[in-house]
């Protein structure tokens, strides 16, 4: 699907690992402000889809483009203004170790922000406290909960204001409360700042409470993009056999 | 059959190494390139150098004492029984300055500090922190490698010159209290023969095998593959390659320093 409006698209991209096609030339257009879900079963490529984007990964065939631009040929050196106008919050959280929680949300803004040692983190407690982090700043990450990494690893990617997040499964191991918050933040985000985020989750109430749009990845193709309600309503039986989380039917899933 | 399968073996060990040996050639280069110009950055530095330095100064003191004092050991009996005395700072100095001193302080600053970066890098890869870096648009060759390269070289420089001194001491002491030689004898031994050049050898060495142990640690770590296993498997590599590394160094440095 190619579409004039699309901010962010992704043109017969291919990804291979060790001979296995992860992805088998999948098209995605995502626009400005959206807030597109990427659904699919584990290990059909949802995490390769938004690494590749950022250049973390390399596609094998096709094409990526971002702002009307292609991204994907772009060298690791000319990957940096890229990388600071998308973000990205890991599943993993990926907050350092050796830095407490403002030193995490400090350091984009000291390397990129021109800020000083001390400023980054006085700004980085301000960023840490709109994700109800504040009272922890001073914490490893090592002594935190999973829920409260991640909601300092938004917060870090949030720092240089990117236009574009991407998040590959928020709400994953995460207590329902804490699922819903993110939730929340994330729809937010797309309200108030017009940003525009890519969500990876498998989630049912995160995908059909926060979702414009919803990719559904199989067999390494987008087999289908809806709206929640279209997806709902879907007659198509791979569809409703994903959503509604049933072990038996259609659904070709490798390993089981 | 088993003829065909040793020779695969070879043959893959032999291009295992290359690669290493390669990878390890690209990342000095990319350290080298990041120099110009030093846009460092000084918190990774300094937090490294204190803990690359400071924390190990007491393990090479120690090591330094007893090598230093070992060398006068060996050398006493004959040096008594030839009744050249004042010879023995000499034979227990050049040793120090030249040999004993860099290769011991670079095992030992290889097996605390280069150790301890490879699985500190490696745990940070495997658990993508290295990717969270690099989507945060910072560069971890810059941020995190080039810094640790620095604090390698500068503080192995450092801790060699301490190793020397105390070395000398160490075997001041032996020379006094196991051998009953005069502390001014042994102060005049080294005075009078010991030359610029054989501490600068030293240090010339000391700078090649902070280098070595550097990028390898580096190397292994940055490019460590799957799991705890995996941290395990890049910590042995690492070490290894610095061992092999100063050794050869060693015999190359010595070589070209006697022509």
């Amino acid at each position: 699907m190619s579409d004039d409006r699309a901010f962010v698209e992704w043109r017969e991209v291919t990804k291979s690992f060790g001979g296995k096609a992860v992805l088998k030339g999948m098209n995605l257009a995502v626009a400005k402000g959206e807030v597109m879900y990427i659904i699919g079963t584990s290990g059909v490529g949802k995490s390769v889809t938004i690494k590749l984007l950022l250049g973390l990964l390399r596609i094998d065939g096709g094409e990526i483009l971002f702002d009307g631009q292609r991204v994907d040929t772009l060298p690791e050196s000319k990957l940096a203004p890229l990388r600071k106008r998308i973000g990205m919050v890991f599943q993993s959280s990926t907050l350092f170790d050796s830095m407490t929680l403002a030193e995490n949300v400090g350091l984009p803004l000291r390397k990129h922000g021109k800020l000083g040692h001390h400023a980054s983190l006085v700004e980085a407690k301000k960023r840490l406290e709109q994700v109800y982090m504040g009272e922890y700043a001073e914490r490893y990450p090592a002594e935190l909960s999973d829920g409260m990494r991640k909601r300092a690893a938004i917060a870090r990617t949030l720092a240089l204001n990117p236009e574009v997040v991407l998040f590959d499964e928020p709400t994953t191991g995460l207590d329902p409360v804490s699922a819903r918050r993110v939730d929340r933040l994330i729809r937010e985000l797309a309200e108030k700042l017009g940003v525009t985020a890519i969500v990876v989750s498998h989630d049912p109430p995160s995908i059909f409470g926060v979702a414009d749009r919803v990719a559904f990845l199989y067999k390494g193709l987008v087999h289908v993009v809806a709206t929640p309600a279209e997806l709902k309503a879907s007659p198509d039986p791979i569809v409703q056999q994903f959503i509604g989380g049933k072990s038996t039917g259609p659904m070709e899933t490798p390993g089981f | 059959m088993i003829g065909e399968k040793a020779i695969h073996n070879v043959g893959a060990g032999a291009v295992r190494v290359a690669q290493e040996v390669g990878g390890i050639v690209v990342l000095t280069w990319q350290v080298l390139r990041a120099l110009v110009p030093p846009r460092i950055d000084r918190r990774e530095l300094f937090k490294n150098l204190y803990k690359m330095g400071n924390k190990s100064v007491p393990i090479v003191v120690l090591t330094a004492f007893f090598a230093g004092g070992l060398m006068t050991l060996q050398a006493g009996p004959f040096v008594k029984k030839l009744g050249a005395t004042s010879l023995a700072g000499w034979g227990a100095g050049y040793a120090v300055l030249r040999e004993i001193g860099p290769i011991l302080i670079g095992l030992m600053f290889s097996g605390r500090v280069g150790a301890n970066n490879t699985a500190e890098l490696a745990t940070m890869t495997v658990t993508e922190q290295l990717d969270g870096l690099r989507a945060l648009a910072i560069d971890p060759i810059k941020f995190l490698v080039v810094p640790r390269v620095i604090a390698m070289v500068v503080m192995l420089v450092v801790l060699t010159v301490l190793g020397d001194l105390v070395a000398l001491l160490g075997s001041s002491v032996v020379a006094k209290v196991m051998l009953d030689i005069d502390w001014s004898t042994m102060y005049y031994s080294f005075v009078d023969n010991l030359k610029p050049a054989d501490f600068l050898t030293g240090i010339y060495k000391s700078i090649a095998f902070g280098g070595s142990i550097a990028v390898s640690s580096c190397y292994f770590g940055v490019t460590v593959r799957g799991g705890a296993v995996g941290v395990g498997k890049a910590v042995n590599a690492a070490v290894v390659a610095a061992a092999v590394s100063i050794m050869l160094l060693d015999f190359f440095l010595t070589y070209l320093s006697s022509h």
